[in-house]
């Protein structure tokens, strides 16, 4: 009869009390899980989305004030700068008005340039390029609403009083972080709007350096050279400035994150009932090993790995169900529907650090759980012990 | 006759840290669920109670929301003079022209938000109807001034009534704060609105809120609708804002989620302890079942030990829930959300009688299923082999 | 007023069948104080069982007082008991968060007796058998023989026509397990209860009236020998 042996024995001793013990703890990781998903993808979208040498520059006062077109030709001209795009929000509307998706004007020639890490296929660029009413889009929009390469869409404006029909003409991949956004020729959206006052401002710029030692001052001769002119910027990296559009959900995340919390404490609180009412049952037997002449300590570390082991099997249940279920769902396209506020968050990616995060925590829930009633076990006084047996 | 309560009371007692810690998870259940219900709650009461029942919200037909979308001066000319607007006492048309901006400001704590600026004329106060002015005045035109809503003034504006904050091109006034009897408008600050086109260099309007008696309302919308010079969307603002909360409504359906899948988990734990409870008393059952006491006693006796432990659960739970949304509104002024408009606003939890309906549901689902197999079991022990196990 | 007819009863563990009962016929005289004796695994226990409507018989009738218990369903065998029946076990088995004095009360809850009245019967039967002090302790503030004795106070508080009691004195030393057999006997005596009491302690054997044997399942000594 081996430690280990001993161990498996006893958990299977109660069939059903192991088993409920270890759902329970894997219903809890999972919710853990998914919930924890939430920061992780924040995390994720800065580490993808933000390849260190893009620039953002927008307008001081906030998105919704317009910079002058002729400014990109200004900061190309900035030394240490690789490549100048352009960002305008165009806000068109598919169909219906809840299947909102973001969609900009920009500039595809230098599309490749600013965003070579979107891994978007030179072929498709070249088509973006020559095709005027071309458009790129995400993997996932393509996906949610069906969409295939050459397919023909109208969106229909709501801040520009124009409705424009685009061909797709490629994909943006869901590895480049940014699955969800369509991109279409600025110079289109001109022509439309010539009729009606054309089109002289952007809404934003990207920009790339060519070098991440660079960074700093690029950033710093950009917001220099506008200083004091019809529109300051404010130039700052791309993490900076996803940073700070997400940092209004933080309050929203707070609260998830508060009720990841209370899961993990009742996850806590039921395994350590369920292991002390296990300790207190075995007394008598424990009395007995000791009687025989087992030591303390190894009474002790095998109450606390049978504790350990049912909450780690619990936790890897808990964090697979999680992965694979996320997964589907988002295969299925069903995350992040109702809530296009999440934009980029809506993914919902887990990711295996999150579910390593799940299992550690199963882990340490199975240790903490068990140390105190194995402690007390281990400790007991023989005598006393074995005289509740008789 | 029944078992006496006291039976089960004491039993409870007699196990207290087992009892402790079953009710402590039953009660974190019960505490998240209404945590994130009053989330829920709070978004909707803000956006369902926002909104007058005589206004109609005018956009650009297809926008979603009045942050995107683009009326040109003449439709606002248009509607102001259209029939069925309603006139105050001095004949001047209930139609409240707006332009939507959505500048950075830095918050108390220095971050960077987008918040809602609505640039209004004073008749606005006059279509918004639940608006009032509780301290200072309304702006004067043209100056600089503005209102701000409470919960904007609590987060945006540090020095008070009176003093400058800065956001757009320019410093800005506060020379008064409006309350909006707890709707979306108190997230916002209120400009002149020429003030607002100038800072943003814009000349046309983002929608045009008009008050309509309700027996012209359809046909003042179809009118709207009728008039090529323009694509316009008139809608109840009601009908508007409830549209926004469908936002609020998804997220309703991953409470129930996340409250189901916790509840199960917590499900197990209680089984689990009623389970042994049960063992450990194997002895007395078979005494009362000896006793004559039928099975059916047995069976409820111990169900209702299990619902003790779900009130106890209950119990703690509503008030720990209630402690949390205290502290999160009064300590933090609650909790930050974006929604379609993409600008923060700060929604107070609260907790609702629909939330605290779902805990009562799920500490009852809890009890009863965690206690009802246990329960059956106990009732149907072979009374024999129950009593020779003493 | 019991009568045995032609019972079997056996058990299976694992696969062996243990015969713990082999057609055992017998008859009980009413107000008799009877021991049920024998070797470990004779089979006493069983029988006992039987009597007291615990547990039904593979083969056989058993008839306690005019009532054939073949007759009751497993409700009907517990409302039985709750009327015809008082139980004395070797480990007491009292509840143990609850009082003495609300330990004896806890058959009366089966009566439909007002909550004054179940008081003051519970007051009576502690006081009959010796304790009205320990009313308010609970067992474990108790002597094994006191705990026992509150036993035997919860088995006559409802006024049954037979008392069983399995191994009353097992768990007492010897100047308590004496004083619990005179009790007994003076409960049959003052009372004429019919008492059957499974026992192999030979201290008893002068206490009562019958002592039947049982080895094997099967009845040693014959119905009705005298002691």
């Amino acid at each position: 009869m081996t430690w280990p042996r001993l161990v498996l024995r006893n958990l299977l001793r109660h069939p059903l009390r192991t088993l409920f013990t270890t759902l329970s703890i894997a219903l809890s990781i999972f919710l853990v899980c998914a919930v924890l998903t939430l920061p992780g993808a924040l995390a994720a979208i800065f580490e993808r989305q933000s390849s260190n040498t893009r620039i953002s520059v927008h307008h001081k006062a906030g998105l919704t004030y317009w910079l002058p077109y002729a400014f990109v030709r200004k900061v190309r001209s900035v030394p240490g700068v690789a490549a100048v795009n352009h960002y305008s929000w165009f806000g068109g509307i598919y169909d219906e008005p809840k299947n909102l998706f973001p969609n900009f004007a920009m500039d595809p020639e230098t599309a490749a340039q600013v965003w070579p890490d979107y891994g978007i296929e030179p072929a498709a660029l070249e088509r973006f390029r020559k095709t005027r009413n071309g458009a790129v889009v995400g993997e996932q929009t393509m996906r949610k609403f069906d969409w295939r390469i050459g397919q023909e869409i109208t969106l229909r404006g709501t801040i520009f009083p124009v409705d424009l029909t685009l061909e797709i003409v490629g994909v943006i991949p869901e590895a480049s972080g940014n699955p969800v956004v369509l991109w279409f020729n600025r110079v289109y959206l001109e022509e439309a709007m010539e009729p009606r006052g054309g089109l002289r401002f952007v809404g934003m710029l990207w920009v790339r350096a060519d070098r991440p030692e660079h960074v700093d001052r690029v950033m710093q001769t950009i917001a220099d050279l506008f200083r004091n002119s019809e529109a300051e910027v404010a130039a700052e990296t791309e993490q900076a400035f996803l940073t700070s559009w997400f940092s209004s959900f933080q309050g929203f995340i707070r609260v998830i994150l508060a009720v990841g919390f209370l899961v993990v404490g009742a996850v806590v609180l039921i395994a350590a009932n369920t292991s002390a009412m296990g300790v207190r049952e075995r007394i008598p037997e424990i009395a007995v090993l000791k009687s025989l002449g087992f030591r303390r300590r190894p009474i002790l570390l095998a109450l606390m790995a049978e504790s350990t082991l049912q909450a780690s099997i619990g936790g890897v249940a808990g964090a697979a169900a999680a992965y694979g279920i996320l997964g589907a769902l988002r295969t299925a396209g069903k995350t992040g529907g109702g809530m296009p506020f999440l934009g980029p968050l809506a993914n919902f990616q887990m990711s295996p650090q999150v579910a390593a995060e799940g299992v550690a925590i199963a882990v340490v829930v199975g240790l903490v759980a068990g140390a105190v009633p194995a402690w007390n076990g281990a400790r007991l006084n023989v005598v006393e012990a074995l005289r509740r047996l008789f | 006759m029944a078992i006496p309560l006291a039976y089960n009371v004491r039993n409870l007692f007699v196990r207290r840290w087992t009892t402790a810690f079953t009710m402590g998870g039953i009660a974190l259940v019960v505490a998240a669920t209404m945590l994130l219900a009053a989330l829920v709650g709070g978004l909707q009461r803000m956006l369902v109670s926002t909104g007058e029942p005589d206004n109609l919200v005018v956009l650009r037909k297809g926008a979603t929301s009045d942050g995107s979308s683009m009326l040109p001066r003449d439709a606002v000319q248009a509607l102001r003079t259209l029939t069925g607007v309603a006139r105050g006492p001095d004949g001047e048309p209930l139609a409240s022209p707006e332009i939507v901006n959505q500048p950075f400001v830095r918050t108390t704590s220095g971050n960077r938000e987008n918040v809602l600026v609505r640039g209004v004329e004073p008749v606005a106060l006059r279509v918004h109807r639940a608006v009032r002015i509780v301290e200072g005045r309304l702006f004067r035109p043209k100056l600089g001034e503005v209102v701000a809503g409470r919960g904007a003034f609590q987060r945006y504006v540090p020095g008070g009534l009176g003093s400058r904050i800065e956001f757009g091109r320019r410093r800005w006034t506060v020379v008064g704060v409006f309350d909006s009897g707890g709707t979306a408008f108190d997230s916002e600050i209120w400009a002149d609105v020429r003030d607002v086109q100038d800072d943003t260099r814009r000349t046309g309007y983002s929608g045009v809120r008009l008050q309509v008696a309700p027996a012209d309302r359809e046909v003042v919308i179809r009118r709207v609708a009728a008039d090529g010079r323009f694509t316009l969307e008139a809608k109840p603002e009601q009908s508007y804002y409830r549209e926004q909360a469908e936002t609020a409504n998804s997220l309703y359906i991953l409470v129930l989620t996340l409250a189901v899948v916790m509840a199960t988990g917590a499900v197990f734990g209680a089984l689990n302890t009623m389970f042994a409870a049960v063992s450990a008393r194997t002895a007395e059952i078979g005494t009362l079942r000896a006793l004559g006491f039928a099975r059916g006693t047995i069976l409820v006796s111990f169900l209702t030990e299990s619902l003790l432990l779900a009130a106890g659960g209950l119990g703690s739970g509503v008030a720990l829930a209630a402690l949390a949304v205290w502290a999160v509104n009064t300590l933090l002024s609650g909790v930050q959300f974006s929604m379609m408009t993409f600008s923060v606003a700060t929604v107070l939890l609260r907790l609702t009688p629909g939330g605290a309906l779902l805990g009562l549901v799920l500490a009852a689902a809890i009890g009863v299923l965690g206690g009802i197999f246990p329960a059956w079991q106990a009732a149907h022990l072979r009374v024999v082999d129950a009593l020779h196990r003493a | 007023m019991i009568e045995v007819r032609d019972v079997s009863r056996f058990y299976t563990r694992g696969v062996d069948v243990v015969h713990a009962l082999e057609r055992v016929t017998l008859t009980i005289p009413g107000g008799r104080f009877v021991a049920l004796m024998g070797p470990s695994g004779s089979g006493k226990s069983t029988l006992l069982n039987l009597l007291a409507g615990l547990d039904r018989p593979d083969a056989g009738e058993v008839v306690v007082a005019g009532q054939a218990l073949s007759a009751l369903d497993e409700d009907g065998l517990a409302a039985w008991r709750a009327r015809h029946v008082g139980f004395v076990f070797q480990f007491y088995n009292l509840l143990p968060v609850l009082t003495a004095l609300e330990n004896v009360e806890l058959p009366l809850l089966l009566t439909p007796l007002p909550r004054a009245e179940r008081r003051r019967r519970a007051e009576i039967a502690l006081a009959a058998v010796g304790i009205p002090d320990r009313a308010h302790h609970r067992p474990q503030q108790l002597s094994g023989g006191e705990q026992q004795r509150a036993a035997i106070a919860r088995a006559i508080v409802t006024d049954p026509d037979l008392i069983v009691a399995d191994e009353p004195t097992g768990d007492l030393d010897a100047k308590s397990a004496v004083a619990i057999l005179n009790l007994l006997k003076e409960l049959n005596r003052a009372f004429e209860k019919t008492i059957v009491m499974v026992t192999h302690d030979h201290r008893a054997e002068p206490f009562v009236d019958l002592v039947l044997r049982l080895d094997k399942g099967v009845l040693v000594n014959g119905a009705g020998a005298p002691a």
